[in-house]
């Protein structure tokens, strides 16, 4: 991504806003979907065929669903208790099998064309093992852009309508809109189909404070990303790509580097899309709620990327906790095991599930699986050392909700996450494995004022600007934590606050955005995914 | 509703069940709390709780979640 292209999203923006306006408020939505379209053929040329094929495959594995459920709606009356039962059981199994047409393809495509190297690459290791030749061969595949957040659109939308949540969408012009909405197809969030598609379809006129907000949220993002995230992502590259050259005190500074970068970038570029959606009076979901100031690990999968967890949670954990397999185990668990463990076992092994896939959706690497099992591990450790932690802080008397303790879960967990952005980042698993021993190994502080740390791309005058920037950053996140919206408040508020924080982004970006001669384009991480 | 107070303080120990009207919002109960508590009602109860049933509204007090068991009785 070139720097340029922000400037033509911005402008793409406002060309299809003002198109929008001038077209009859009941065919708007055509706009957005004809934008969608665009914006993504531009970017993905003949790739737009497999988001062909997933909201043509997603359209009429719904409609059926819905045909099988309007079908047994009309008979049941005529029928007695037993043929109900009997009917209503052929009509699951009917619905399921949509489902599953619907999965096979859509999850297929993205298994495919994600993992297959990856997959093919370990069989053959394996293969030779045995000291046989060949194996499986390498494809050249290329993923088409977004394809893991629409992807996950549609499955959620297809799941929905099997448990009968809504109705079908019975036009596929309103569906295709709903998984090609553009601000959503690099990076999310991932939308609902019940929560978004209304307002796609609806057609907004011109609402002064949701073009002020959406103004102000995308100023903001571009702020984020060009201000902070880039001049951070020079240091955490320098390092993370020849970690062995640095003592253990430079890998965690930039191990604090590549987190400031990750959020900022994924942050920002969310705000970004958010900022444009709310320009048109479309409000996406909140993807980000202060993760920094969580508690405890699952609290900040709670708060960081809302959208995929919420995701897993609806579609991957719940139904897998509930599913008759589960529901046995835990039944044999609570014959063979005590009370805790035997709710532990279940909810364990469903959660494996939870994180193994949230690792694998990642990336296929073997890097990604160690990140959603390392998550796994400390939310289980968590779980089975609750019970004496209680005990502990009952005897010693130590408020778990005080200001102090909080104070110490913070800083714990932004420890722990610290370690997740590194295994998350290193280029490989023992790539991972050597920098956190350099880290207790190789410590050298004096690297810190014998200019080491800012000879790596990252200058003191950079440093000087990231940290000015999280100060800021810190300051509008601790206000939105107590329940002040600061950048909504600016947008509604008086004219001159708005104009003020709106010209104070502008020349922060135009004077401290990483751009120009001397700095390289950092593309956006998500999007890969 | 006496055996869901029992369940619900078995699943979180130490919470005034009776009291608590947002169990969602104040963090009592999170997503694996509420399969240990979905797991035990199925199982006492002996009624079907589904996917569909696990949104914040139905868990939000004892008493919604009690609603939610009986619409899964009937």
């Amino acid at each position: 991504m070139t720097y340029a292209s922000y400037l033509y999203f911005f402008a793409f923006v406002f060309l299809v806003y003002m198109i929008y306006l001038i077209i009859p408020v009941k065919y708007r939505w055509f706009v957005l979907l004809a934008a969608g379209y665009t914006f993504y053929i531009v970017l993905n040329g003949f790739l737009t065929a497999f988001l062909l094929v997933t909201t043509v495959s997603t359209y009429f594995c719904g409609k059926q669903i819905g045909k099988f459920q309007e079908g047994f709606n009309a008979k049941k009356k005529e029928l007695s208790k037993e043929e109900k039962k009997q009917l209503k059981a052929v009509v699951t199994k009917n619905k399921k099998a949509m489902v599953g047409i619907a999965v096979l393809i859509n999850l297929g495509i993205l298994v495919f064309l994600k993992y297959y190297n990856f997959f093919a690459g370990h069989m053959t290791r394996f293969w030779r093992l045995f000291g046989f030749s060949g194996g499986m061969p390498v494809l050249k595949l290329i993923l088409p852009l977004g394809i893991s957040y629409y992807t996950l659109q549609s499955i959620g939308y297809i799941v929905d309508v099997y448990r009968g949540k809504y109705k079908p969408e019975q036009s596929i012009g309103k569906l295709a809109l709903f998984l090609s909405f553009f601000p959503q197809m690099t990076e999310g969030p991932i939308g609902r189909y019940n929560e978004l598609t209304p307002q796609l379809v609806e057609g907004h006129k011109y609402n002064n404070a949701d073009f002020s907000s959406g103004v102000i949220l995308m100023l903001w993002g571009f702020f984020k990303k060009l201000v902070i995230s880039d001049r951070a992502s020079f240091m955490a590259n320098s390092v993370f790509n020849d970690y062995q050259s640095y003592s253990g005190t430079v890998i965690v500074i930039a191990v604090a580097m590549y987190t400031i970068q990750l959020y900022t970038d994924f942050s920002g570029c969310i705000d970004i899309m958010s900022g444009s959606a709310r320009i048109f009076g479309i409000k996406l979901s909140e993807n980000f709620r202060q993760p920094f100031f969580s508690k405890s690990v699952a609290e900040f999968w709670r708060r960081w990327h809302i959208t995929l967890g919420g995701w897993f949670k609806d579609y991957v954990f719940y139904p897998v906790s509930l599913s008759s397999p589960f529901m046995k185990l835990s039944k044999t668990a609570q014959k063979r095991f005590s009370k805790f463990f035997a709710s532990l076992i279940p909810s364990a092994a469903a959660l494996f599930v939870v994180w193994m896939g949230t690792g694998l959706w990642h990336g296929a690497s073997n890097k990604y699986i160690a990140y959603g099992l390392y998550y796994f591990g400390l939310i289980l450790l968590g779980m089975l050392f609750e019970p004496i932690a209680v005990k502990i802080f009952n005897k010693i008397k130590l408020d778990r909700k005080g200001k102090l303790w909080s104070g110490v879960s913070i800083v714990r967990t932004i420890i722990l996450v610290g370690i997740g952005m590194m295994m998350f980042r290193a280029n490989y698993v023992m790539d991972f494995v050597h920098m956190f021993l350099r880290m207790f190994t190789t410590q050298n502080p004096a690297d810190i004022f014998n200019n080491t740390v800012f000879s790596l791309g990252t200058d003191k005058h950079d440093f000087l600007v990231i940290f000015i920037g999280v100060v800021i950053m810190l300051i509008v996140a601790i206000l939105k934590e107590k329940g002040r919206d600061v950048l909504t408040t600016a947008a509604t508020g008086r004219i001159p606050l708005k104009w003020t924080i709106m010209i104070g982004l502008i020349l922060s970006i135009a004077v401290l955005g990483a751009y120009g001669p001397d700095y390289g384009a950092v593309d956006t991480i998500y999007a890969q995914f | 509703m006496e055996d869901l107070l029992r369940i619900l303080s078995e699943v979180k120990p130490g919470v005034d069940f009776t009291k608590e009207d947002d169990l969602i919002e104040s963090g009592i109960l999170d997503s694996l709390s509420i399969i240990q508590l979905v797991t035990k009602i199925s199982d006492e109860f002996d009624v079907e709780i589904t996917p569909l049933d696990l949104v914040p509204e139905n868990f939000k007090s004892a008493e919604t979640i009690y609603e939610m068991i009986q619409n899964a009785e009937d």
